[in-house]
């Protein structure tokens, strides 16, 4: 009986809590019914509206790259359309399968069937097209589309490449474009406020320069991103896609490059290694801004096999290197005018002073001797002569007497130590060797010996091809200048250097003799006379990269090439009235008359000769 | 309830719960084939589950409750052990040691517990007399809190808040004492900033934190509440139709086939579709209610009441969470939501709780 008792008890417990549970389970499934009625009726319009809102989505359009010009209206570098074969990853449910049944009748690179498998699936979750093949042929397009009925989720599109028409030869002034890498990218979203999905005019998506003109004059050159509003429907596909603002295409570059000065640039390099500049002394802008060897630009910016590119990476040559703005170079003798217009400004000399060139100068602290490149040396040399004949032993007498940081001074004023372009890409301002940064770097003293090299552009003295070529367009303009540029008809303010001492009839005798280094029958260049048909100014330079104690030592310095003299030229013309000036530096070309003033001349000659 | 005689032997059923599981498990069927934007091979899976499913639901209807009162201890210990086997020799996916690998599917112990956690308890407080005595009380709540703790370690929230539950469930069916429960509940208020500081990731804490400001986060922990808020809301009275959901196809709400589902069939069927499915859901609950409160004895009262209760809490966790009034955390849509071991761990239930239910003690007259 207690035990029918008990039972019960607990049968009506039971009871009760369950009750109690269910209960309460059903008082929330009011509260949860409660719920879904107010998002479904009472705010369904609210929520209508951000689904919609959800399945149309904003769309940028990519804008077409400016055309790139040169300073006589040449297209340099412009845009080429080509077809892509582009898939929809979105309406693809097996890559595998998808790409087997492409390859049936379609050739598809191993690489470019990695790129897409490994891209799939993110595009497939934010309904992004994918490209599979680009600049697919004719024939290929064909094939494709006859079969496009049975592919709904890839198309033929068109697209454009960046076309550099004169690719290796201008691919350090110009550069070339490629795709933004991740943190460029972030960047690019940012400043250009894109949407998520891009609709890209350009094969390779989104481009912008990496390097040269196409990196400095990115902002102009872009153009402005277009909006499109587009509707999809449920399984993703468009049902509508309007225009909300069109691409604007970017503007065009007008450069003060000129071509043809460029192709003979080329040539005359013949892929030697080295740069030359050339400035309009009319408004300081660059005509030439070649350096050598270079590289396909074309594939840089559309796609270039790794192995391709680790070859130019490493290759000994240095490609990529670009020598006309960031090659350090000791000036040599090119860098006598300059010293002779400090010695004439500071009363050291004039022009009817005279020493005599016995071959050498002992310096007088140490005896140590500083060789001339003539041995027994000129005689007696005035000025006019050290500078027609080179002569060493004049300027290491003259930077004997010179003080180092007036002198220092007076080489920044002419632009060494200092940045030359306003718009170049990343050119090497290099340094004037100042006696505080000798004791920092070398932990010595400046030496008097220091600056008796220094006269003869040797030692610390270190200059890039771009730096030689201002400092012959300030002396050929008499000391007036303005900042270089690449970009025609910048608005620029033009400078001009202080003198007292220094005439404008000082202006006239150097000039006299720089012509004569190369029309006086005894200038070091003068066998440049007869290649052209007027009057060129100019001054040689051969950079001893190992200075050799006796010539036996010199001689077999010779033989390995990497350590042969850089040849050196600067030069203006045509005289009276010089219209460019031009700077050379041929690498282990060893005399500057001989080697970098063919050069300098044939760039003259395209530029004069037009 | 009832049977059917044959010669030899006679077949235990209840035509109410077997039609409405049926009809449930076939509905979620066609639901799963849109929510996963019509994958075949989503829905021939499924569906080998659910055929599968419902034979060993029929299957573990026939045995006596006697059987599962003897082995529950049995029962539990080897699903306590696989779980451990999944801990430490199963695959690991997405950092967490859930499952064990049988090559041709992957199944999830800890479903397991939910079912076998509850029966044992019942089994253990069958003879118990009333009130429970704190001596019960105590060991059944560390059992529950062991199963718990070794759940929630590989890790597993969701599962193992349900297990804690389940147990919970049938303690307080069998009669826990009403002082307990005060007491407990009390000391439990007071604990709260602790466990809430010292228990919860901080992942954890953010999901709590933006159900009640999803203006906190609207991209990060909130993004799938809201997005699945815009699901349900813009599917209205009607529906946007079968397969027309843009929020479910455009990749908009999150886990479709599986935690969101509810979402899809809202923004598809509407508020009509919503209506009609969690009629059928109710009404398992009231035909669970009748059987458990006409069960033979205590040990099927308990089992049948706990069990159905496990099956409500994870449809009121689920659907709370997609609706936005509970935290995110990972729970499926009982009968339909993709997923083999969830789905076969009901069946299981079921086919318990039909046999408590229909099989009749052999009372002397």
């Amino acid at each position: 009986m207690t035990e029918i008792n008990e039972t019960y008890k607990e049968k009506i417990s039971f009871n009760k809590r369950l009750i109690f549970l269910y209960v309460t389970f059903g008082i929330l499934g009011v509260v949860f019914y409660y719920q879904i009625f107010n998002l479904q009726i009472s705010n369904y319009s609210e929520y209508e509206i951000a689904a919609e809102n959800n399945k149309n989505e904003e769309i940028s359009v990519q804008p077409l790259r400016g055309i790139i010009f040169d300073r006589n209206g040449e297209i340099l570098v412009n845009n080429i359309p080509t077809f892509d074969l582009i898939t929809k990853p979105f309406f693809i449910d097996d890559p595998d399968d998808f790409l087997l049944k492409l390859s049936s009748f379609l050739e598809i690179d191993e690489e470019d069937k990695k790129v897409f498998l490994s891209q799939f699936k993110k595009a497939k979750t934010l309904n992004k097209e994918l490209t599979l093949k680009q600049s697919i042929s004719d024939e290929d397009k064909a094939k494709f589309l006859v079969r496009s009925h049975m592919f709904e989720n890839a198309y033929v599109g068109e697209r454009y490449l960046r076309n550099y028409l004169y690719p290796e030869i201008f691919s350090h002034s110009i550069g070339y474009v490629g795709r933004p890498n991740d943190d460029e990218l972030d960047e690019i979203y940012e400043k250009r406020s894109l949407n998520k999905k891009i609709n890209f005019t350009y094969t390779n998506q989104l481009i912008i320069g990496k390097t040269g003109l196409e990196f400095t004059y990115e902002d102009i050159l872009t153009g402005e991103f277009g909006n499109n509003l587009r509707e999809v429907d449920a399984r993703g596909r468009t049902l509508d896609e309007k225009i909300s603002s069109e691409p604007k295409v970017g503007n065009n570059l007008y450069t003060s490059l000129d071509l043809k000065s460029h192709q003979a640039a080329h040539k005359a390099f013949n892929n030697r290694k080295g740069a030359v500049v050339a400035i309009d002394i009319k408004d300081g802008s660059i005509v030439t801004l070649f350096s050598s060897p270079t590289f396909p630009t074309n594939q840089l910016a559309n796609g270039i096999l790794q192995k391709d590119f680790d070859e130019l990476l490493l290759s000994e040559e240095k490609p990529f290197f670009n020598r006309a703005l960031k090659g350090r170079y000791p000036p040599a003798s090119s860098i006598k005018p300059a010293i002779a217009m400090y010695g004439i400004e500071e009363g050291l000399i004039d022009w009817d002073f005279s020493i005599f060139d016995e071959g050498f100068f002992t310096l007088p602290e140490d005896g140590r001797i500083y060789r001339d490149w003539k041995e027994g040396g000129h005689g007696d040399t005035n000025l006019f002569k050290a500078i027609t004949q080179s002569s060493n032993t004049y300027f290491f007498d003259l930077a004997y007497r010179s003080d180092i940081n007036q002198l220092n001074k007076h080489l920044s004023s002419l632009g060494f130590g200092g940045k030359a372009c306003i718009d170049c890409f990343e050119e090497d301002k290099v340094f004037v060797p100042e006696p505080s940064w000798k004791m920092n770097k070398h932990n010595f003293g400046w030496f008097k010996g220091d600056t008796v090299n220094m006269g003869v552009g040797q030692g610390y003295l270190v200059s890039t091809p771009i730096q030689l070529a201002k400092y012959a367009y300030i002396m050929a303009n008499k000391g007036k200048f303005s900042d270089l540029s690449l970009k025609k008809d910048l608005v620029k303010s033009e400078k001009s250097i202080e003198f007292n001492k220094f005439s404008n009839d000082d202006w006239f005798k150097l000039h006299e003799s720089m012509v004569n280094v190369i029309e006086g029958n005894t200038g070091t260049a003068r066998r440049l006379r007869e290649r052209k048909n007027y009057i060129v100014a100019a001054k040689t330079g051969t950079a001893e990269l190992v200075s050799g104690d006796n010539r036996e030592q010199y001689s077999e310095t010779r033989l390995d090439d990497s350590l042969r003299d850089h040849a050196l030229i600067i030069a203006f013309g045509p005289m009276p009235n010089p219209r460019y000036a031009v700077s050379v530096v041929v690498e282990n070309g060893e005399s500057g008359g001989s080697v970098a003033g063919p050069v300098a001349i044939s760039v003259l000659n395209s530029l004069i000769q037009e | 309830m009832r049977y059917l005689d044959f010669k030899k032997f006679s077949i235990y059923y209840d035509p109410y719960l077997i039609i409405s599981i049926t009809l449930l498990s076939i509905i979620g069927l066609f639901f799963l084939y849109s929510a996963s934007d019509g994958n075949a091979a989503v829905l021939i899976k499924q569906s080998i589950f659910v055929f599968f499913g419902l034979i060993l639901m029929i299957v573990l209807s026939q045995p006596d409750p006697q059987i599962y009162y003897s082995y529950s201890g049995f029962f539990l210990l080897i699903s306590i052990i696989l779980v451990f086997v999944a801990i430490f020799f199963g695959p690991e996916i997405n950092g967490a040691n859930r499952w064990i690998s049988f090559g041709f599917v992957t199944l999830q112990p800890s479903e397991l517990c939910k079912i076998f956690l509850p029966i044992f308890i019942a089994s253990y407080l069958y003879g118990v007399k009333l009130p429970i005595n704190l001596k019960n009380t105590f060991l059944t709540i560390f059992l529950i809190l062991v199963v718990f703790l070794i759940v929630s370690s590989q890790p597993d929230l969701g599962t193992a808040i349900v297990i804690l539950l389940s147990g919970l469930y049938v303690l307080f069916l069998a009669g826990l004492s009403w002082t307990f429960i005060g007491s407990a509940l009390a000391i439990f208020v007071i604990s709260l900033p602790f466990l809430w500081n010292n228990f919860l990731e901080p992942f954890q804490r953010q999901r709590i934190a933006t159900l009640f400001n999803p203006d906190l986060d609207p991209f990060g922990s909130a993004w799938n509440i809201t997005q699945s808020k815009i699901a349900i809301g813009s599917g209205g009275i009607f529906g946007k139709g079968f397969g027309e959901g843009t929020q479910s196809h455009l990749n908009f709400l999150p886990e479709t086939e599986t935690d969101f589902i509810f979402a899809v069939i809202a923004e598809e069927f509407g508020l009509i579709g919503l209506t009609i499915l969690i009629g059928l859901y109710f009404f398992i609950f009231i035909r669970c209610f009748y059987l458990s409160i006409n069960a033979r004895d205590r040990f099927c009262r308990l089992v049948i009441g706990g069990l159905s209760l496990v099956f409500i809490s994870t449809l009121f966790i689920n659907i709370g969470m997609v609706i936005g009034l509970l935290p995110v955390v990972g729970m499926p849509l009982p009968l339909i939501s993709q997923g083999g071991s969830s789905l076969i761990s009901f069946y299981i239930a079921f086919g318990i709780i039909i046999s408590m239910a229909s099989h009749k003690k052999l009372v002397p007259r």
